[in-house]
């Protein structure tokens, strides 16, 4: 997995976390609805670029719903957490199916878009791929806006002040529950925008959602869960480190990640850059 | 109990007398098995896993690989599977208890996939995804009589067997004294650890003990299919099981086994009529978890039982007399301090919230600590308590060094305290919150015998809510009690343990003119068994009852002196009236 896609997906795992407490295991279905939404923009218009725009906010729609007409009925509830990891976890079985039925078992290609095929330039041994370069400085551009919008405009105060103490911003007469809906479906379109943009790398499948949801949650545990940069040091490193190990001993590339996340685990439990206190022992 | 052994002995005679539903009744079994070990965790222990794929897989690895490549006796296979089971939960539980709550839920998730991966990649040994075959299961097996035999009848009944041996076993634990543990830090983790038990421990003996019985689940599961599919060990099995657990209703002992029903019957039944019965499946599955969040057989329970009404009479009952629980005689009022803390600090990034605070208290003695909003009070209480590791400074209590041991040794020493917000079992019984407070001081990890029946505990917890005036009420929930008895029930709590020590956090709080005098009262009764220590905000109380003051401002020591010193004293009327 592309290390720069990593981090924008683990980003919205980890920001919806930070807000809700709730680990949305619907994410992966997002991050694959995103990539479907782009292929099905593709084929209708042909646009590339189009498909960048539409995927992000038609699954950002779709995360809004579910925000509104499932998670809210369980806000408040005894065990509100775990039940927000079942009902997106039952999304998660849920949803590839309705995308098989709809539009079939197999995968759908996704081609590169013309401007960016064929390789820009050769860095040793290998070939750097135009869209490659694309996928980086889109990142590039993203991270700082994100940072921007979570550290510096209102609405990203109000999300970083409701995740430490979310019955005082009520009480300031914010209507918190619309902050969470927006922030349920800012995850979501995180995800589609990754799921797009990773399309043409790899095939588009009901399944392709699975595993990154798995990635990520190891990210987020290197990184620290709920932290911006934890999501963006934690997807840079276990990025790489399967690139390399991958390079150099495919079979030991899923492994290693695991043997990482065991280490954070035992010798800082909240992650490279996550708060103490958040869920920890 | 009997009546489920009934229905399975029969089971067969219901039916068409077909390999392929005796085939599939066995799966049911086993899977319900699995889901009730399942439900050890998240339904009595209150730990939501989604690991398990791990401890079923490497369970069912353990018993094929022994049987295919070592050709071992089925009986040493299928025990050595469960203990695969139990070595792997031990191993995951670990990790994952660092995490709480839905964090450690990823953790189990992500961890357990290691498993799935070293099987993939041993392929020459485990078959890798195209599973694990050609298992000698019905040649070897020729013990005590015992023949699995091909015919899938026989095979039924030893199955039958065995999940209802462990059906029993898991229902005997959790009335054990280690099983209401169990249910006590599902109830309140904070509570619990601070009647003494270790929670991080209990919840992996918990982890222990469901991956024992999953593993055994996985060992029958191999006998069962003379297979083992890669499937079994991949992580959405463990989502197979939440489902099963959920489906049936968790913290049951037949829910777990009516929801491995219910989900075979739509893998195998729905599945021939839509081809995309995931739809199907996630779908129910959102339903339940929104609107039936007891499952099938809890809603059932609750529909046909409607819960009994509970007599409400506390009208007649004695007013409460809280301080005969402190044990009969006084304490010694000996020599030296009996708490004491040097130099102790805590601070929270740049706010220091306590600050060198040198501090006394001598046995027998009764002492509040009061100060306004904001002066470090509750979190001094949090370091003596061992809730929360001091920065800088020690804690001596009795003359031996306790800095930084964790709430539960603290108590365990003696030392004992209520909160500022109430703290208690809430969906416990009154008298289960007292009875598992006693316990602490007799066992906490003893998995045999019935709880209720522990020499001295239940008397000691009746005598206990007599004294509270809660006996009326001691089948209620915790949670449903008025504010006030909830505060009593907390002190009870916090006595039953036996301390020392007792710190009450503003006791009052929230109480009507009448309760708090009469609060006021037993804690002045109390002092004569205990060392107290209270906070409080009600200056007529704290002047009522102190023998001494201490005042803290800005996290540290403004004064300390007797209620009269304190009353004159020019500092602290600056502070409070000025401020």
């Amino acid at each position: 997995m592309n290390a720069s896609i990593l981090i924008l997906v683990a980003l919205g795992l980890s920001i919806v976390f930070g807000l809700m407490g709730i680990i949305n295991f619907a994410h992966g279905v997002f991050y694959m609805l995103g990539a479907y939404a782009g292929w099905l923009t593709v084929e209708l218009t042909g646009s590339f670029w189009l498909a960048l725009g539409v995927a992000p906010l038609a699954v950002g729609a779709i995360g809004a719903l579910v925000e509104r007409g499932m998670l809210k009925r369980i806000y408040g509830t005894r065990n509100a957490n775990f039940a927000g990891v079942l009902v997106t976890y039952g999304l998660a079985i849920m949803i590839p199916d309705l995308v098989r039925m709809t539009f079939g078992r197999p995968g759908k290609p996704f081609a590169v878009p013309k401007i960016l095929t064929g390789s820009l330039f050769q860095l040793g041994a290998t070939e750097v791929h135009g869209y490659r370069v694309f996928i980086l400085l889109v990142t590039l551009v993203l991270l700082p806006l994100l940072w921007l919008l979570l550290n510096k405009t209102n609405l990203g105060l109000i999300i970083r002040a409701g995740t430490s103490d979310n019955l005082m911003v009520q009480l300031l007469g914010i209507d918190v529950a619309r902050t969470w809906t927006i922030t349920y479906a800012l995850g979501a379109a995180l995800a589609a925008f990754a799921g797009v943009i990773t399309a043409p790398l790899v095939a588009v499948a009901p399944e392709m959602g699975g595993l990154v949801l798995i990635e990520c949650f190891i990210v987020t545990v290197v990184g620290g869960m709920g932290s911006f940069l934890g999501a963006v040091a934690g997807g840079l490193l276990i990025g790489e480190t399967l690139a390399l190990t991958g390079m150099l001993y495919d079979v030991l590339a899923d492994v290693v990640i695991y043997l990482m996340m065991a280490l954070v685990l035992l010798v800082r439990p909240r992650g490279l850059f996550g708060q103490e206190g958040m869920s920890e022992e | 109990m009997l009546l489920a052994a009934l229905v399975l002995a029969t089971a067969p005679l219901y039916a068409d007398y077909t390999p392929f539903y005796l085939g599939l009744l066995t799966e049911v079994l086993v899977f319900g098995l699995f889901a009730l070990a399942y439900d050890l965790l998240l339904g009595h222990a209150g730990v939501l896993s989604l690991g398990h794929s791990a401890f079923l897989g490497v369970a069912a690895y353990t018993t094929g690989l022994l049987l295919a490549r070592v050709r071992a006796p089925l009986e040493l296979s299928i025990a050595a599977g469960a203990v695969g089971g139990l070595a792997t939960a031990l191993a995951l539980g670990v990790f994952a208890l660092r995490k709480r709550g839905v964090y450690l839920a990823m953790l189990t998730l992500a961890l357990s996939q290691v498993f799935y991966y070293v099987v993939l990649m041993w392929t020459p040994l485990t078959g890798g995804t195209d599973g694990l075959g050609n298992l000698p299961v019905l040649y070897l097996s020729e013990p005590i009589g015992w023949r699995l035999s091909k015919r899938p009848i026989t095979r039924y009944y030893v199955i039958v067997v065995i999940v209802f041996a462990a059906m029993l076993a898991i229902r005997h634990l959790l009335r054990s004294p280690l099983g209401r543990v169990m249910r006590a830090v599902k109830a309140n983790e904070t509570r619990a650890a601070a009647c003494g038990y270790d929670t991080r421990r209990v919840k992996l003996v918990a982890f222990a003990i469901s991956g024992f019985f999953s593993g055994l689940a996985g060992a029958l599961l191999t006998v069962v299919l003379e297979f083992v599919p890669i499937e079994n060990i991949h992580w959405q099995m463990s989502g197979t099981v939440l489902i099963m657990a959920l489906f049936g209703g968790t913290g049951t002992l037949l829910g777990p086994f009516v929801g491995a029903g219910v989900f075979i019957w739509m893998r195998d039944f729905v599945s021939k009529h839509l081809e995309y019965w995931e739809v199907f499946v996630g779908g129910a599955f959102v339903l339940i978890v929104l609107f039936f969040p007891d499952g099938i057989v809890g809603t059932v329970a609750s529909l046909v039982g409607r819960r009994r009404a509970v007599p409400i009479s506390g009208m007649d009952e004695p007013l409460p007399d809280l301080a005969g629980l402190a044990g009969a005689a006084p304490r010694a009022s000996g020599d030296g301090p009996l708490l004491e803390s040097r130099r102790l600090s805590k601070s929270f990034g740049g706010l220091t919230a306590v600050n060198d605070v040198d501090f006394q208290v001598r046995r027998g003695e009764l002492r509040s600590v009061i100060g306004p909003n904001g002066a470090g009070k509750t979190t001094f209480f949090n370091l003596l308590t061992g809730v929360l590791p001091p920065s800088s400074g020690r804690i001596v209590f009795k003359g031996a060094d306790i800095t930084g041991r964790p709430a539960h040794a603290v108590s365990r020493l003696g030392i004992a305290r209520s909160y500022q917000v109430t703290n208690i079992f809430g969906d416990l019984t009154v008298f289960e919150n007292i009875r598992i407070a006693v316990q602490s001081r007799v066992t906490h990890y003893r998995f045999w015998g019935n709880a209720d029946r522990l020499p001295g505990v239940t008397e000691r917890a009746r005598e206990i809510l007599r004294h509270l005036g809660l006996t009326a009420k001691r089948h209620v929930r915790g949670a449903e009690l008025s504010h006030g008895e909830q505060r009593y029930l907390e002190i009870g709590i916090a006595l039953a343990t036996d301390p020392e020590f007792l710190l009450l956090d503003e006791p009052t709080a929230g109480m009507s003119p009448d309760e708090t005098q009469r609060t006021a009262a037993f804690v002045r009764k109390l002092a004569g068994h205990v060392t107290i220590v209270v906070v409080e905000h009600d200056m007529d109380v704290v002047m009522g009852i102190s023998d001494r003051i201490t005042v803290l401002n800005y996290g540290e020591v403004l004064a300390e002196g007797t209620p009269a010193e304190i009353r004159d004293n020019a500092d602290v009327r600056r502070v409070y009236l000025k401020d």
